[in-house]
Order: C-alpha cells, then sequence, then structure tokens
C-alpha cells in the first residue's frame, strides 16, 4: 500500500511539473501583452517599454518560468502584474463564490443521479425506464449555458422565485441570500452533471446486477430486485466515488461559464478576466491551482479504492 | 484609450438577449408605455446610499500607471483632485486651484491654491505636493502622462500656495492634460499603495473593493469644498448588458449606466426609470491601414466611405450623432463635414471599378466586446458595392497587439473615448499609418497657437484635410444613456464615461 502511495504520489508531482510547463508556455503564445493595456493607447512606446521592464515581461522565458514556479514551490502564488494583490489571497476570496457553488452543484447531481440511476436500471426494458434514459441522455448533452439561460427564464423572469445574476455585496454575511443566489447556477450545472452521472449509476448497477455474487444471492431465494439492491447496489457505490472525482473537472469547467452568465465574482469569472487582460502571472497560478485540485482529487481517489478494492491491491 | 463600456456584450451572451428582444417586443404589443412616473418630490436624505451599476470594472486603482476609462470614471473629481478639471461640456475650470493665469507668450501658468485643502490621511496640501506629483509625471515615464509633459522645462513653489509650470513652446492642449490623470496632486513621499487604497483629496473616500463585484466610497467628511450630498455610493460592476437592466429593474442599483440602447424600452416601459441621453467624445472609428493595398488608394477608401449609409448605421445601433471628420462636436475644430462623402454606392461602386476592384474581399478586425451591430451593417452596405467584408473579432489584448502595435490589419474597429486626440492623425507612426505633411504642420501650429479660438481654426482646416484624404470613416459619435430612478438628481449626463462627478447628486429617502 505504502508502495502503491508513494509510486503514485510520484506521479502526481510530475503530473503538476508537466502541467506547469505546459500552463506557462501555452499562456506565452497569447497575442498582447499587460504591459500594452496598463499603459493604454495614447501611451508612448517609451512608457510601454518602461512598464513591461518593471512589471519582468522582458527577462528570458526561462528566467520568467523559474521565477514563477520557484514561488509556487514556497508557497508563493505569486502577484498580479495588473492589480498588485497576491494571487493566493483572491483565490481564497472568490472561492468563497466558487467552492460552495461546486458543492451545491454536486449536492444536486447526486441527488438526481442516484436513485434516478438506480430506478432507471430497476425499471429496465419497461416505458418508464426507457423514458428516463433517453430523458437523461437529452439533459446530459445540453451546454451548460443553454440551461442556465432556460432556468433564467423560468425561474426568475417568470416564476420571479430566485435572483437571475450577481451575488450579495456583503458575501456571506447573510448567509441566506447567498445561498439563494447560488442556488439557480447550482441547479444548472447540478441538471447536466447530474444527467450524466445518472446514466453512469444506471450502467453500474446493470451491470453489478449480471455479477456472479448477486446471481449467488439470487439463487439463495431472493428475488432478482431484491438481490441487487442489497448486494449489487453497495458495489455500485465505489464506483461513483470515482466517477465524482472525473466530474470535480466538469463542475469547475461548468462554473467558468456559469459564473459568467449569473455575474457571480467567482474563481472562474475571475479566470476568463484574467486571461482577457493578459494577467499572466494570476493566470498561470490559478490554473496551476485548479490542475492540482483535479490531480489531487484522482489521487485522492486512487488511494481509496486501492484500499477499498481487494483486486486491485492483489494486482499491486 | 478605449472605452470598454459602450458595448461589451459578450457574444456568448447574445442568445439571452435575443430571448430579452423577444419578451420586449411581446410587452410592447401589449399597449403603449405608460407614463413616467414623476420626480419624487420627497427630500434629499443627506445620509443616502446611492447605488450605481457600470459596465466595466476597473483592474485596479492605480491611476498613476493605469491607463482605462473605467479608472477615470469614477477616481477623478470624487477620490482623486487637479488643479483643474472639466465640466460636462468638456469646459476648463479650476478645482484645487482657486484660479490660473497664463502668460501673454503661453510659457508660464501660475495656479494658486484654495486654502484648507488635506489629503484623506489628514495632511495638508502644499505647492510642494503639487510640484512632487508633477515632477514625477515630469521624470517617470511609466506614469500616465509622461508624454504630454515632454515640453514642462520648470515646476516651482514660490511660495505654499502658488505653483508655476514653465513650457519650452506654447502648448494649446497643456491645461487640458492637467484635467487628466497626469494633473492629479498626490501627496509628497506618500507610501499609499495605490492599486488597492488611495490617498487624494476628493470629496470621498475609498471604503471597500470587492473585486468583480462592487466599490464602495464613503464620503469624505472633511472635505475643503462642498460635502457630498450622498453618504455613501456603490459602483455596483455588472458586465453584461441584460444582467444590467435586469439589476435595475429589480430594484438593485439606484441609477444603471451605459444602457444598450436595444434594452432601453424595457427601462421605459417600466415606468420607475427616467433615461438621459449624453453627448460623448467616443468616435466611433473604422479605421483603414492607410498603407496598406489596397487600402493606400483614396479612391478605395473614399469608395468605402461612401458606400456607408451612416443615417441608417446610427439607427441600428441605437444612439449616436453621425459624425464625417475626425474631430467630435464637443471638441475644438468641430465642423460639419456632411458634405464630403454623401452616401451613394452607385459613386463608390465606379471608384472601385476606376481603382481596379470590381470584387475586393476585406478584413475587419474587432475587439470582441463591442457586439455585432456594426458588423453587420458594413458587411451588407460593403455587398451592394462588390466588397465582401470578412469580421475577426478578437480579444482586446489582441488587438493591441496586431492592430494598434503591429499595425497587421486591413479595417479595425473601435471607439476612440479620448477627447481632444487629434493628435493621432499628426502621428504617422499611429496604427493609421496616415501621413500628410500638410496636417502635422497644420496641427503642430494649432497647439503653438496661443489664442484658443484661432488654434480651433487650424485644428477644423487638418481635420477637414484627413477627412477628404478618407484615412478613416468616423461612422458615429457614441451617445451615452443612463437610466435613473425618480428619486436621484443631479447626476451628470454628458461626458460620463469619462467622468462621473458625484459632488452634487442627491437621492431622497424612500
Amino acid at each position: 500500500m505504502l508502495r502503491y502511495a508513494l509510486t503514485r504520489g510520484a506521479l502526481l508531482i510530475a503530473g503538476l511539473l508537466v502541467s506547469s510547463v505546459v500552463i506557462f508556455l501555452t499562456l506565452r503564445v497569447l497575442p498582447g501583452d499587460v504591459a500594452q493595456l496598463i499603459a493604454g493607447t495614447q501611451a508612448s512606446p517609451e512608457t510601454v517599454e518602461a512598464l513591461r521592464e518593471s512589471l519582468g515581461l522582458n527577462q528570458p522565458l526561462i528566467v520568467q518560468y523559474l521565477g514563477w514556479i520557484g514561488g509556487v514551490f514556497r508557497g508563493d502564488l505569486g502577484t498580479s502584474q495588473l492589480s498588485g494583490t497576491s494571487v493566493s489571497a483572491e483565490l481564497l476570496e472568490k472561492s468563497r463564490v466558487t467552492v460552495p457553488l461546486g458543492l451545491i452543484a454536486m449536492t444536486i447531481a447526486l441527488l438526481i443521479a442516484v436513485p434516478f440511476g438506480i430506478i432507471s436500471a430497476l425499471l429496465r426494458g419497461r416505458a418508464g425506464g426507457t423514458a428516463m434514459s433517453v430523458g437523461a441522455q437529452a439533459i446530459a448533452a445540453v451546454p451548460v449555458i443553454w440551461a442556465g439561460m432556460i432556468l433564467v427564464v423560468v425561474f426568475a423572469h417568470w416564476l420571479g422565485w430566485l435572483p437571475a445574476q450577481g451575488f450579495p455585496r456583503s458575501g456571506w454575511a447573510i448567509p441566506a441570500k447567498a445561498f439563494e443566489s447560488l442556488l439557480l447556477p447550482a441547479l444548472t450545472i447540478g441538471l447536466v452533471e447530474g444527467a450524466m452521472l445518472m446514466r453512469f449509476v444506471r450502467s453500474a448497477t446493470l451491470q453489478a446486477a449480471g455479477e456472479d455474487f448477486v446471481r449467488t444471492a439470487a439463487a439463495k431465494g431472493l428475488t432478482r430486485r431484491q438481490a441487487l439492491v442489497q448486494h449489487g447496489i453497495p458495489a455500485v457505490g465505489l464506483s461513483i466515488v470515482t466517477v465524482l472525482g472525473l466530474q470535480v473537472a466538469g463542475i469547475i469547467v461548468g462554473s467558468v461559464v456559469i459564473e459568467q452568465l449569473f455575474t457571480l465574482p467567482g474563481i472562474g469569472r475571475m479566470l476568463v478576466a484574467d486571461v482577457g487582460t493578459r494577467d499572466l502571472i494570476k493566470v498561470q497560478s490559478e490554473l496551476l491551482v485548479l490542475t492540482g485540485f483535479v490531480l489531487v482529487i484522482g489521487f485522492v481517489v486512487d488511494l481509496v479504492h486501492h484500499a477499498i478494492d481487494p483486486r486491485q491491491r492483489e494486482a499491486a | 484609450m478605449h472605452s470598454f463600456t459602450t458595448a461589451r456584450r459578450s457574444a456568448r451572451l447574445a442568445a439571452i438577449a435575443l430571448l430579452a428582444a423577444g419578451a420586449l417586443v411581446l410587452t410592447a404589443c401589449a399597449g403603449s408605455s405608460p407614463e413616467p412616473t414623476p420626480t419624487a418630490t420627497g427630500k434629499s436624505d443627506p445620509d443616502a446610499t446611492l447605488t450605481v451599476g457600470l459596465v466595466l470594472e476597473p483592474t485596479n486603482l492605480d491611476i498613476r500607471h493605469t491607463s482605462g476609462a473605467a479608472l477615470e470614471q469614477i477616481l477623478v473629481d470624487n477620490i482623486y483632485e487637479g488643479l483643474v478639471t472639466r465640466t460636462q461640456d468638456n469646459e476648463i475650470t479650476d478645482r484645487l486651484a482657486s484660479a490660473h493665469e497664463i502668460s501673454p507668450d503661453g510659457l508660464t501658468y501660475t495656479f494658486t491654491l484654495n486654502e484648507g485643502i488635506t489629503f484623506h490621511d489628514g495632511a495638508a496640501l502644499t505647492s510642494a505636493d503639487v510640484v512632487a506629483s508633477y515632477q514625477t509625471v515630469k521624470s517617470d515615464a511609466t506614469v500616465q502622462g509622461n508624454a504630454e509633459f515632454a515640453g514642462v522645462t520648470a515646476i516651482t513653489a514660490p511660495d505654499p500656495t502658488t505653483v508655476v509650470i514653465t513650457l519650452a513652446q506654447p502648448e494649446q492642449n497643456f491645461l487640458f492634460t492637467l484635467t487628466g490623470p497626469a494633473g492629479l496632486v498626490f501627496k509628497k513621499g506618500d507610501t499609499t499603495d495605490l492599486k488597492t487604497a488611495e490617498n487624494g483629496t476628493g470629496p470621498f473616500v475609498l471604503k471597500r473593493w470587492a473585486k468583480g463585484s462592487a466599490i464602495t466610497f464613503d464620503r469624505f467628511g472633511e472635505y475643503w469644498g462642498d460635502a457630498a450630498t450622498v453618504g455613501e455610493v456603490v459602483f455596483q460592476y455588472i458586465p453584461d448588458f441584460t444582467a444590467g437592466v435586469n439589476a435595475a429593474l429589480d430594484g438593485s442599483v439606484d441609477v444603471l449606466t451605459a444602457v444598450d440602447p436595444n434594452l432601453v424600452s424595457q427601462l421605459e416601459d417600466s415606468g420607475e426609470f427616467r433615461i438621459t441621453t449624453g453627448r460623448t467624445t467616443d468616435k466611433a472609428t473604422l479605421a483603414f491601414n492607410n498603407a496598406k493595398a489596397p487600402l493606400n488608394d483614396v479612391k478605395v477608401r473614399e469608395a468605402l466611405r461612401l458606400a456607408i449609409d451612416h443615417e441608417a448605421l446610427v439607427e441600428a445601433v441605437g444612439a449616436g450623432q453621425t459624425q464625417f471628420g475626425p474631430i467630435p462636436e464637443l471638441d475644438p475644430g468641430y465642423e460639419d463635414l456632411s458634405d464630403l462623402v454623401p452616401y451613394d454606392p452607385a459613386k463608390a461602386k465606379a471608384l472601385l471599378k476606376e481603382a481596379g476592384h470590381e470584387k475586393l474581399d476585406l478584413t475587419l478586425t474587432i475587439p470582441s466586446f463591442y457586439g455585432t451591430t456594426v458588423a453587420q451593417v458594413l458587411i451588407s452596405d460593403f455587398a451592394k458595392v462588390g466588397v465582401s467584408l470578412e469580421v475577426n473579432r478578437v480579444e482586446f489584448a489582441t488587438w493591441l497587439e496586431d492592430v494598434y502595435t503591429n499595425h497587421d490589419y486591413e479595417l479595425s474597429f473601435v471607439l476612440h473615448v479620448e477627447p481632444r486626440d487629434f493628435g493621432n492623425w499628426a502621428n504617422p507612426d499611429y496604427y493609421f499609418n496616415y501621413d500628410n505633411a500638410e496636417v502635422q504642420k497644420l496641427y503642430a501650429q494649432s497647439q503653438a497657437e496661443i489664442d484658443p479660438d484661432k488654434s480651433a481654426d487650424l485644428l477644423a482646416k487638418a481635420a477637414r484635410i484627413v477627412s477628404e484624404d478618407h484615412a478613416a470613416d468616423w461612422l458615429y459619435t457614441g451617445e451615452t444613456l443612463t437610466a435613473l430612478i425618480p428619486g436621484v438628481s443631479g447626476f451628470p449626463e454628458d461626458s460620463i464615461n469619462s467622468r462621473i462627478n458625484l459632488a452634487g447628486v442627491t437621492k431622497t429617502a424612500d
């Protein structure tokens, strides 16, 4: 187990290093720089050059990279070239919107996926099961942005139940208000992610139905359905954990789009704005943190899986 | 400098605008719009909180180093002050200075300071602060306005209330430069981190900035002049137009600036808002790359201008005035040049044929936040004369690199919001690639001319030449729409995308 964790951990660090290089180089391909943006179009070329120098933009790429990644290793995500504020402080502030958004979305996704996935598997071959499965497929195919617009029109414009945009200025000072403003965006992501997850739960349940231990249970006198519910579904839980890890990436991507649509001051919107203004040090660190987050979740999922699933343990 | 404020519409959100427009059509069918609510008669509340909805949030608060209308709009006159400032009509008036005097030779500017001015940290302002501020502008190339201070030879303070600035040669625009960021006064030796904090002299102090959401100002109790008439101002940043209208309709803002003309009737129909139309110096400029074939041929440029139906374009955009030369109405040197390019597609076609381009493919590079209306009108107008237009939408940073810095473009569209920026046409290195010795000479003369009227005449002459050369097309002068709830009065109307002076704004108690 320890050997597995160490190997897997080394892979994680290697993955992060490779990502950092890829992130760094990809951003350098973008045309335009922050110095020109700060200086504006009335500035003389000398002004822009002076700014570029003071921001360290005319140093060789390798120096810039090492300066950045060295800082990250010391726990310093850097300072925004534009606003002069600490990147980690701002990430922390924005995560107060994005993390709850993700958690609520995830909860909604699970509340949809698990019961409906199992029911639709149990109803396999019947009209109800087919309808559910087709419906899930349709919802899963809907782009998050479109789902969001529909929900805004229905719940904010027609029914007037929920705010269509924004986050309270006071943040979480009035939790109910903050929660309210996150509900519609979270519902948007949760519905789409939930529909995808539901199809997974369904097929995992169906697969479990074909496993030997379910058949054995059935042979012992349980009905097929009882056997599935009592023995099959607990086994499904494990694979849901794995997929849930992958869903995190989907929710992060979803939040980028959704935060734009609902004007939420979260990480996703910050990222889009920072790319637009070429605040590269900030974008680099933000992307690295997000990548790291997804990689770490994958790492944890793998470890948990390895610890629980006897088959994997033997394989190692 | 370019305004993001007037046309920042994410293409991704165009669809929702369409939905809203659909709803709009339905409501419009429901009958004529109700009478606007009469202005509330309630007494103004000196401690009211005024919430103003804006489109573009500044990236930081350091107005010394960062350009951009978003920053000037809220900071100048409210937080920071200069010796002089400008009115909504772009007239220059004294601010920190109680009076100013220009020597007859136009070389020496003498300012007398008002009394009792203090910085927000309590320190008294003296002429030494002014001298230090302006010397920084003069000597530090990264400070805004550094280039405009090139002609300054000396900045001195003969006594604590007098500042004397000496120029090498007369400069008609110098005083106007002082109304911008270059003229703002900062405390000498201040260590405040200007990116996130401030220490100005204005009627408001910065209370809080929640990035990505809102900036809050409080009234400065010890302000040297008339105290602000509201207790608190919240600038609420809402980057999407439709979301802004939603925020106004659900009562979360008192004032909504930069209302999309296509959405304004939604606010009007609610009967809860008063809409003002403000003049600006925003020049919606269709730039031609004057150095690149086929646009280096004046016949091609003229043909393109003749092919554009400017009246129809203004109507499609929804707000604005036609403009046929480089100088807008609010700036000195304005002249009606509409006779130069009357809408004439037949003549345009003939000119293109003469130039050997019966069929022509051109590319328009346009920053993505400008919406699609202008590009669509141009595509259809140009198609009628055999020019097919490909639209290349790019991020603003990309536009800056490709078009502005590298001059790699054919046609470009951008709103030039800076007032009195005719100098760009006298600068052959500017991205227009327009090089005319006569224009450069006239512009230099206009700047060296001491008499403002004569200077304006020279500018008008130069502007006519630029338009006759068809160096670009000026699609329209922008107008800015503002929606206000009836309880708000005194809110500025004109030029508010570069300056929102909140000093006299009042709001009634609910």
